[in-house]
């Protein structure tokens, strides 16, 4: 009952769940290498491979974290990522330009945000619904692009083409970067601090003149970045595309999210850095499940399990039990 | 003299049998067995009877006869699906990648290699290109399975067993056609030479080989009549939803419909032409949805992966991994094909099913393979080219 109350007063309970993601992840890192030892891998590849396979869906849930705060969804993400990375191979094979096909994987992803955000913000429709729309039309033109680039199947960028940047440095520093950046404007920017408090009440919001169209706009802006960056990603580790190129990652992305202990309502204890904390979870709790030879079945199994458990623990640290995104 | 003479000529005669003692037990290969050897598998389908049989054979029987363990991907979707799951396999120590899985082959050869992996690709083969530039890689290992000359002839005889029986009307499943899978286009190319061979007709202006361009232009089959020969009906993709499933049903029920070919996954019309009259053939594996469909009449032609099939690229991975790679004179890896088991009875099916399905005494057995190890090239091509049921059952 004391410690009940000490607890409250200095906002302990707060403190402790808002670290508590970090502190999963400390504990998956430590249960991996703990049975990667007593298995004896490769320790040192393993890291290298726990970079590749967390990385584009670190970079894009970064981005996409201004939506969330916003108490906004988008579903789209992983069609965006593919369409970005099929225009942008196609424009590598038209012009041999790796320069040239990282811009267009960019622009072709902060198009499709735009597109996303004035249907959303200027006719005033839910966000969800507009990306749910919009998840129909990227697929669809993930269908045409294939069949326009006339091989059927796929659209292959030459592996030599990229081979240089499917390296370890290059991953870590566009996350590095793109981090760094999505940081400041989340935390140290009027922006940042308008898209909280945006998200936290709209209403107020409302009321105290913020303009809400300006600021979803922006968020969409950054995702669209972070999408374009995470199309490119997936072209320099994975240069053969299909129509399933990049096919899981909205998926991946809102699990993240939500793993790294971000409320999908939104609001003032949104975090930047729970994108990134939930993605390396997720991909260490892949890994020990590999080294285990757990099927995929036993695997998603698990993973929806604990999802439940983050969930549960997120709401019972809110007043306000609404945290499904607006 | 005479005395000295038979000596000199027995000590060299025996200098020489020594000698060539000493040669075959130096290359005598040792199967050293006290390390487990851990095998990456990449698997595009999980689910398929195929798929599922193959997995049997090396987990169930495999597993057991030899100190490995195999370790297998997710179901992979692309490129970049087999590039995480032979990272993961690189991580947990795998020695070998076997390949079932073919969104992206040079790249998995280049991943594997970059990380002093052995590759083999199983129940396939690579294009000229590929080969060409994977031939002398020391951690390419080869692959077996059948050419697309191979798959181009299983059509065509798939077609002719029922045009010697006098049927007209068919319907073609397509597969992989609409993705543009050359072993379905090419087994759809030989059903339609069949047709136009018999029917005396032609396909869009082709016959023989030249179809299998049309099919590539249109990434799909046209129905029509074929001289005498009509093709009723046609079905690609593997959709699997409402819409296509509706397709299917819809193709099976086409009036007059005599037989439907399928270049793979026959049993999923089993149900949608139960009970019409219709005749399935398919290329698949020896699998119970298809012992249960032959007894029940409800498939008449089976051209049948056997899940042993993969045990060759096995020895000859387990053989590379132990020192042993098998090359060929100029150093190149295996390039070999591999036929079906075609059943066009119940009984015949059963015969082949009783063995592939064996695990205490599949098609090839352990001291079947082992005689493979570290063999030379031209041994092993004369043991995978002899593939036929009565040729293995020979062998035992």
């Amino acid at each position: 009952m004391e410690l009940k109350s000490v607890m409250n007063r200095y906002g302990l309970k707060q403190k402790i769940f808002s670290i508590a993601p970090l502190f999963g992840l400390i504990a998956l890192v430590v249960c991996f290498l703990a049975a990667a030892t007593a298995k004896d891998l490769n320790i040192a590849y393993s890291m290298k491979n726990i970079l590749n396979q967390s990385v584009v869906v670190a970079v894009i849930a970064t981005g996409a974290i201004f939506i969330y705060t916003l108490g906004s969804f988008d579903i789209s993400l992983g069609a965006s990522a593919c369409v970005s990375a099929l225009v942008g191979g196609m424009v590598y094979n038209a012009t041999g330009s790796v320069t040239l096909m990282f811009l267009t994987c960019v622009g072709v992803a902060v198009a499709i945000a735009l597109i996303n955000s004035v249907l959303a913000s200027v006719f005033n429709l839910p966000v969800f619904v507009t990306t749910v729309a919009m998840l129909s039309v990227l697929n669809a033109v993930v269908l045409m692009l294939i069949n326009i680039n006339g091989t059927g199947s796929q659209i292959a960028v030459p592996t030599d083409a990229v081979a240089g940047l499917n390296t370890t440095w290059f991953k870590l520093l566009v996350l590095v970067l793109f981090f760094a950046v999505c940081l400041f404007v989340f935390d140290f920017t009027k922006i940042g601090r308008l898209q909280k408090f945006l998200g936290g009440n709209p209403v107020c919001a409302k009321l105290s003149g913020i303009n809400n169209k300006r600021l979803a706009i922006i968020a969409f802006v950054m995702s669209g970045i972070a999408v374009g960056l995470g199309s490119f990603l997936s072209i320099t580790y994975a240069p053969t595309l299909t129509k399933n190129t990049a096919s899981s990652v909205g998926m991946d992305v809102i699990i993240s999210i939500v793993f790294g202990g971000m409320p999908v309502s939104g609001g003032a204890r949104s975090r930047i850095y729970a994108a990134v904390v939930g993605a390396f979870s997720m991909t260490f709790l892949n890994q020990i499940m590999v080294m285990f030879n757990l099927n995929s079945g036993i695997g998603q199994m698990v993973k929806a399990v604990i999802f439940l458990i983050v969930v549960s623990l997120a709401m019972s640290n809110q007043r306000n039990k609404e945290i499904l995104p607006r | 003299m005479k005395k000295w003479r038979r000596l000199t000529a027995f000590l060299l005669t025996a200098a020489m049998v020594l000698m060539m003692a000493c040669t075959v037990m130096a290359e005598a290969p040792e199967m050293d067995e006290s390390e487990t050897v851990k095998i990456g598998v990449l698997v595009s389908d999980t689910t398929s009877a195929e798929a599922l049989a193959f997995r049997a054979y090396y987990e169930e029987y495999i597993q057991n006869q030899y100190n490995v363990n195999f370790m297998y991907s997710d179901e992979l979707k692309d490129s970049a699906g087999e590039a995480s799951a032979i990272d993961n396999f690189i991580a947990n120590n795998c020695k070998a990648v076997i390949s079932l899985s073919s969104f992206d082959r040079p790249a998995q050869i280049a991943q594997c290699s970059g990380a002093g992996v052995y590759y083999a690709v199983a129940t396939g083969t690579l294009t000229d290109e590929e080969y060409e530039a994977a031939k002398t890689n020391e951690y390419y290992v080869g692959a077996i399975g059948p050419d697309l000359m191979t798959e181009y002839q299983t059509g065509y005889d798939m077609a002719k067993y029922f045009l010697d029986e006098g049927k007209t009307k068919f319907a073609i499943f397509g597969g992989a056609i609409p993705y543009y899978t050359d072993m379905h286009i090419y087994r759809a190319a030989g059903m339609l030479a069949a047709m136009c061979d018999v029917g005396e007709g032609s396909y869009k202006d082709a016959t023989g080989m030249d179809i299998i361009g049309k099919i590539y232009e249109d990434g799909a089959v046209e129905t029509g009549a074929i001289g005498n020969v009509e093709v009723v009906g046609y079905v690609g993709g593997y959709d699997m939803d409402d819409a296509w499933f509706g397709k299917c049903g819809e193709m099976a029920q086409t009036e007059g419909l005599e037989v439907i070919l399928a270049v793979g996954n026959g049993s999923d019309f089993f149900g949608a032409a139960k009970g019409e009259g219709v005749q399935i053939a398919s290329v698949d594996a020896y699998a119970d949805s298809y012992k249960e469909a032959m007894e029940a009449g409800t498939l008449n032609y089976l051209a049948g992966k056997f899940s042993a099939s993969i045990g060759p690229i096995f020895m000859a991975t387990y053989s590379a991994v132990k020192g042993y790679p098998i090359r060929d004179a100029e150093g190149n890896a295996l390039a070999l094909s591999q036929g079906y088991w075609v059943a066009d009875s119940a009984e015949t099916f059963n015969t082949y099913y009783a063995v592939d399905s064996s695990k205490e005494e599949p098609a090839y057995t352990k001291e079947m393979l082992d005689g493979l190890f570290g063999s030379s090239y031209d041994d092993f091509a004369a043991f995978v080219s002899a593939y036929t049921f009565d040729e293995i059952q020979g062998l035992k």
